[in-house]
């Protein structure tokens, strides 16, 4: 696989970046990196937040070829707390350095599976006390499990050759609701007029907005109606 | 207990998921009759390959009586795959923070029909408690979860009712097939923490797991359980030494004998010998 770097892009780089720039202060995170594997388009991604000189430090000692936060977190479908990897060598190699420029190994990793065998790992660091970390995960990790395939779904789809096949398919009751939210109805009122329950159009919704690469309803509803999935009011 | 097993531990459990799988031929391909795929007495399908996680219910002796398993919906998942006639050809839910479950099974053979801890609704309540907290635990709000009706009637029994359904029930095998929503909230949890009266922790860690795995490989290779093994001339005279003594002194002197041929025996073979001379009659 061709390592295709993106920071290259004045364009992207800004934009992975602050976004993850953006979630480390949203959720009170020392440092976040993505790293993103698409094997239909052959391509390797990453994005980081870290300093340039743990950056250059990462390439020239070929750490990545080691790093199990990368290596063996995918094979998990829930976030991998980075004290699961502890005892691999590996684990030890890459952190041990990791230290010498200020890093903590105390760290989650959240793997996302697209539906091209395409794979996507955010990754967040905070050097804290454990109780600390634990507390502070179980308040995040819903978002954070949203913000990771958020920033997959947009890195993969910016490839030409997965947007081409990545184009989003709402099933009836989805563009039904979204129908609804566009004609201005609330929540509570499209359960009662669809018959179903409260949190069901909530599903729904969510899903909706995962499909079509948006972080808010509105701007899902805006897309909807740009593709013409949905009419506008 | 409860042990996940997932991509990143399962080649320390294979013999774990070996059992499951058996147990999932035992229900889904015999009792519900359901099209799937058996080698070997296992039922293992793509999925499977795909590094799922399986919540896995043990009872105290480290016996599989329970599993489920569990995939994200983001990527490949069985309602986008094999079981879309459910969702009448409709695209399925996407959501980061939506897991699906499938191939919920409790060995109705192992356990008993009461509420004690070797019952079939122990076994479901503390499968789904471990499911929901573990999904919980992973930021996960809602699972989608493919069950036959009986499954859902007891879903419902448990004050564990879905919330809502998606698509349709359609038939498949002996029985049909319907999608149901449970969301993963601590009230949920709550309520069939006190259905079933199961206050603790449900999880048993990796490390205990292990060493009650490896307690139970011990326990079957001890010649005291190793019924079809025959035993050599030198045990047989022993146990017959041992039926024939008298009184307690003469039953020494066979077990101090036995100790001093320290050297014949493997240690389980002595440790068997001086336990448990008396299982050994039958045989001899």
């Amino acid at each position: 696989m061709e390592i295709v770097d993106l920071s290259t892009l004045p364009d992207s780089e800004a934009r992975y970046t602050e976004f993850l720039k953006q979630v480390c202060e949203k959720h009170g995170i020392d440092h976040a990196a993505y790293a993103g594997m698409n094997p239909a388009a052959g391509t390797v991604a990453g994005y980081v937040t870290y300093g340039d000189d743990w950056k250059s430090h990462y390439q020239d000692q070929g750490l990545i070829m080691l790093d199990p936060t990368l290596h063996m977190t995918k094979r998990s479908i829930a976030p991998v707390d980075w004290s699961r990897l502890e005892r691999s060598d590996n684990f030890q190699r890459v952190f041990r350095d990791a230290h010498d420029f200020g890093l903590s190994d105390q760290g989650v990793t959240i793997p996302v599976r697209g539906p091209y065998g395409d794979i996507g790992l955010l990754s967040a660091t905070r050097d804290c006390s454990r109780e600390e970390w634990k507390k502070q995960l179980s308040h995040v990790i819903g978002d954070l499990q949203s913000m990771a395939v958020h920033i997959h779904d947009t890195v993969v789809s910016s490839d030409e050759v997965t947007s081409s096949l990545y184009h989003p398919t709402l099933s009836t009751r989805e563009s039904e609701i979204l129908q609804w939210v566009a004609a201005g109805k609330s929540q509570q009122d499209i359960g009662d007029i669809l018959s179903i329950s409260h949190r069901t159009v909530e599903v729904h919704l969510r899903s909706s907005r995962e499909k079509l690469n948006a972080l808010t309803t509105p701007q899902a509803v805006g897309r909807a109606i740009g593709i013409g999935l949905i009419s506008p009011g | 207990m409860i042990i996940v097993v997932d991509g990143l531990n399962r080649h320390l459990f294979s013999e774990v998921l070996d059992e499951m799988f058996e147990l999932r031929a035992r229900v889904f391909g015999g009792r519900l009759g359901w099209d799937v795929n058996i080698q070997d007495g296992k039922e293992i399908d793509e999925f499977d390959n795909l590094d799922p996680a399986y919540v896995i219910g043990l009872d105290d002796g480290g016996n599989v009586v329970a599993a489920v398993r569990a995939l994200q919906t983001t990527g490949p998942h069985m309602l986008s795959d094999v079981f879309s006639a459910i969702l009448c050809g409709e695209a399925p839910i996407r959501s980061a923070t939506m897991w699906e479950s499938t191939r919920f099974c409790v060995d109705t053979q192992r356990l008993n029909r009461g509420k004690d801890k070797n019952s079939v609704s122990y076994a479901t309540c503390e499968l789904m408690i471990g499911s929901l907290e573990y999904a919980k635990s992973a930021g996960i709000s809602d699972i989608i979860t493919v069950i036959d009706p009986v499954m859902d009637r007891v879903l419902k029994r448990s004050n564990c009712a879905p919330y809502d359904y998606v698509g349709e029930t359609v038939p498949m095998g002996k029985v049909s097939a319907l999608a149901a929503l449970l969301d993963c909230s601590d009230e949920r949890i709550a309520g069939v923490r006190d259905f079933a009266g199961i206050h603790h922790d449900v999880f048993l860690d990796e490390e205990k797991a292990l060493a009650m795995f490896e307690a139970k490989k011990t326990a079957n290779s001890n010649p005291a359980n190793r019924d079809h093994k025959p035993l050599t001339d030198l045990e047989k005279y022993f146990v017959e030494q041992m039926n024939a003594a008298k009184t307690e002194a003469e039953r020494q002197d066979v077990l101090r004998l036995i100790e001093s041929l320290t050297d014949t025996f493997t240690p389980e073979q002595k440790t068997a010998l001086l336990h448990t001379p008396r299982a050994f009659a039958h045989e001899a």
